[in-house]
């Protein structure tokens, strides 16, 4: 599996405290990968430490498969990264940025500038003066400036921040688009349902750690499963479920029962159990687990341990 | 050649400053030439001829002062504006060294403010000699003096205000550098009691070049002191400045 970018007990302290703790991370070429955690969890310090925009306390960064800092240039000059929210020279138009940031690159980043406008779809508005851009065209603005580089890798911070819904549906696409190119997109959020909808793998973090690591949909669909049943009678179905050893939690919701099954009993079991007891099911339906579950659930878990 | 014509751009692009810094320079000669001509021609028996030596000696004063201002005002804003309008971490994830980030402010800033010292001079050197009327003109050394005079001053004066803003990451600098060009230092080149030492002094330096000025220097120095003196002010504020942009967090 070609990785694009690996960490090694990386850790990142600011006196006592560390923002980033000893984190081993392995994102894979040609995906979405989500950075989910939230606020102050250590993601904006992550980002910049592996970009080296704040040296790091330990550990080792790889980025492209080169070793950091020694490989930087190498490794950077197909990066492309929005780090916080995009900031631009507000005196400046948006095309005499992109010229900036373009002069600090190799030359063809020059003849990217017109493309990467049209590609956000900022070229209508690129000779107009930053200041008078919203902050979706800021973010937009940021997005091509990072395709001055073309780049294998895209690291964005919170690229949904502040967006209305038509802008975060729009910067999905947009998402979605690079990674069917071939690149990679790795992006930090606390928008747990972006990163579902967004992203193709995804690690949690919390306090500088990586708690889970992996595929969108094998993380949430980790733990127990769960079926939601409506009967007839909840109360008995209630009390007949409780009795039952391998349902570990009946919780009530509404007239909608949500039982968490464990090894050796599934949905067909439970029906039985239930028709044999005399309550009759009108609705007996996995449920599917979804990303904020499972986010809550690390995290909560986290702070029980406290 | 890329990265400084950005720099340059930067700059150029900052209407108010551009404004400033043209009236801060050119400005101040042309209003200067145009009252002295206009009193002249009003009453040239009570005010003299706007040309000649004396009054090039005006006009490099002028060029030196204002010209200084103008500097430090222009190298302050390329010292701070990358940090400070939150671009300096896009330009050091392109992978490009800090140094040379730091390294080009230098060249973007004198491209801007060299052109308009050279035209304040050229207005100074053209009414010193057009309107000379019956006063003695300056000889060619008199006025090769006068320039290196001016622009040593305002060129060390900017390469400090770039290193001084880069390492404070703050534009209160040019407080700090026009109060230690009109006030600071000029008490201090006052107190004897420092003897020599006040060859060390920038201004002192800068002075040595000057015509008008060394005729009556109280601290004198040689050419070799003098330029030494400059360029050690100048590579201790640029060192200064690229070492905390190396270092910083961006």
């Amino acid at each position: 599996m070609e990785t694009v970018i690996e960490t090694r007990a990386l850790t990142k302290r600011f006196g006592d405290r560390a923002a980033v703790d000893g984190v081993d991370l392995v994102v894979p070429a040609g995906v979405a990968f989500g950075f989910l955690g939230p606020n102050g969890a250590g993601k904006t310090t992550m980002i910049r430490t592996l970009l080296g925009l704040t040296k790091a306390s330990s550990g080792e960064v790889s980025l492209l498969g080169l070793p950091q800092p020694a490989k930087r240039r190498e490794a950077l000059a197909r990066v492309g990264a929005i780090v916080e929210e995009p900031r631009f020279h507000p005196h400046l138009t948006g095309r005499e940025n992109l010229r900036i940031v373009a002069a600090a690159r190799d030359v063809a980043a020059d003849g990217r500038i017109d493309e990467s406008l049209a590609r956000v779809g900022l070229a209508q508005r690129a000779d107009d003066r930053v200041k008078t851009y919203s902050l979706g065209m800021r973010q937009r603005l940021g997005i091509a400036r990072c395709l001055l580089a073309d780049p294998q890798l895209l690291i964005l911070d919170e690229p949904m921040n502040g967006l209305d819904p038509a802008g975060i549906l729009e910067m999905r696409h947009l998402i979605r688009a690079f990674v069917e190119e071939g690149r990679t997109v790795f992006l930090s959020s606390h928008l747990l349902d972006e990163v579902e909808k967004t992203c193709d793998q995804v690690a949690i973090v919390d306090r500088g750690r990586v708690i889970l690591q992996g595929g969108v949909r094998d993380i949430a669909a980790t733990g127990d499963p769960t079926v939601l049943i409506d009967v007839d009678d909840t109360e008995a179905a209630r009390r007949i479920l409780t009795a039952e050893a391998r349902i570990t939690a009946v919780e009530q919701e509404g007239t909608e029962l949500r039982i968490r099954l464990s090894d050796g009993i599934g949905a067909a079991d439970v029906n039985r159990a239930l028709v044999q007891a005399g309550v009759a099911v009108s609705r007996l339906e996995p449920a599917r687990a979804t990303l904020e579950e499972k986010f809550l659930e690390v995290t909560s878990r986290l702070e029980g341990n406290e | 050649m890329r990265l400084v014509a950005a720099e340059v751009l930067k700059i150029r692009r900052r209407r108010g400053l551009m404004i400033w810094s043209l009236l801060l320079t050119i400005g101040a000669v042309l209003v200067t030439q145009i009252i002295i001509i206009a009193l002249h021609a009003a009453n040239p028996d009570h005010y003299g001829a706007a040309g000649g030596r004396a009054n090039l000696e005006g006009y490099t004063a002028l060029l030196a002062l204002l010209g200084s201002v103008a500097a430090i005002v222009i190298g302050a804003t390329a010292g701070t504006q990358d940090v400070s309008n939150g671009v300096f971490r896009d330009l050091v994830v392109t992978g490009r060294p800090r140094s040379t980030l730091f390294s080009v402010r230098v060249p973007g800033a004198l491209l801007i403010f060299l052109p308009m010292l050279a035209i304040g001079f050229v207005l100074a050197i053209g009414v010193t000699y057009g309107f000379a009327g019956d006063r003695p003109t300056p000889s060619t050394s008199y006025v090769w003096h006068s320039i290196a005079y001016a622009v040593s001053l305002t060129v060390v004066n900017l390469i400090i205000a770039i290193g001084l803003a880069s390492f404070m990451s703050s534009r209160i600098v040019v407080g700090v550098l026009i109060a230690w060009n009109t006030i600071i230092a000029h008490l201090l080149l006052g107190i004897d009691v420092i003897g020599r030492v006040r060859k060390l002094i920038d201004i002192a330096a800068a002075e040595h070049f000057s015509p008008a000025i060394n005729d009556n220097n109280q601290i004198s120095m040689s050419d070799t002191t003098a330029l030494l003196v400059l360029v050690g002010w100048a590579v201790v504020f640029f060192v200064a400045g690229r070492w905390w942009t190396q270092r910083r967090d961006a």
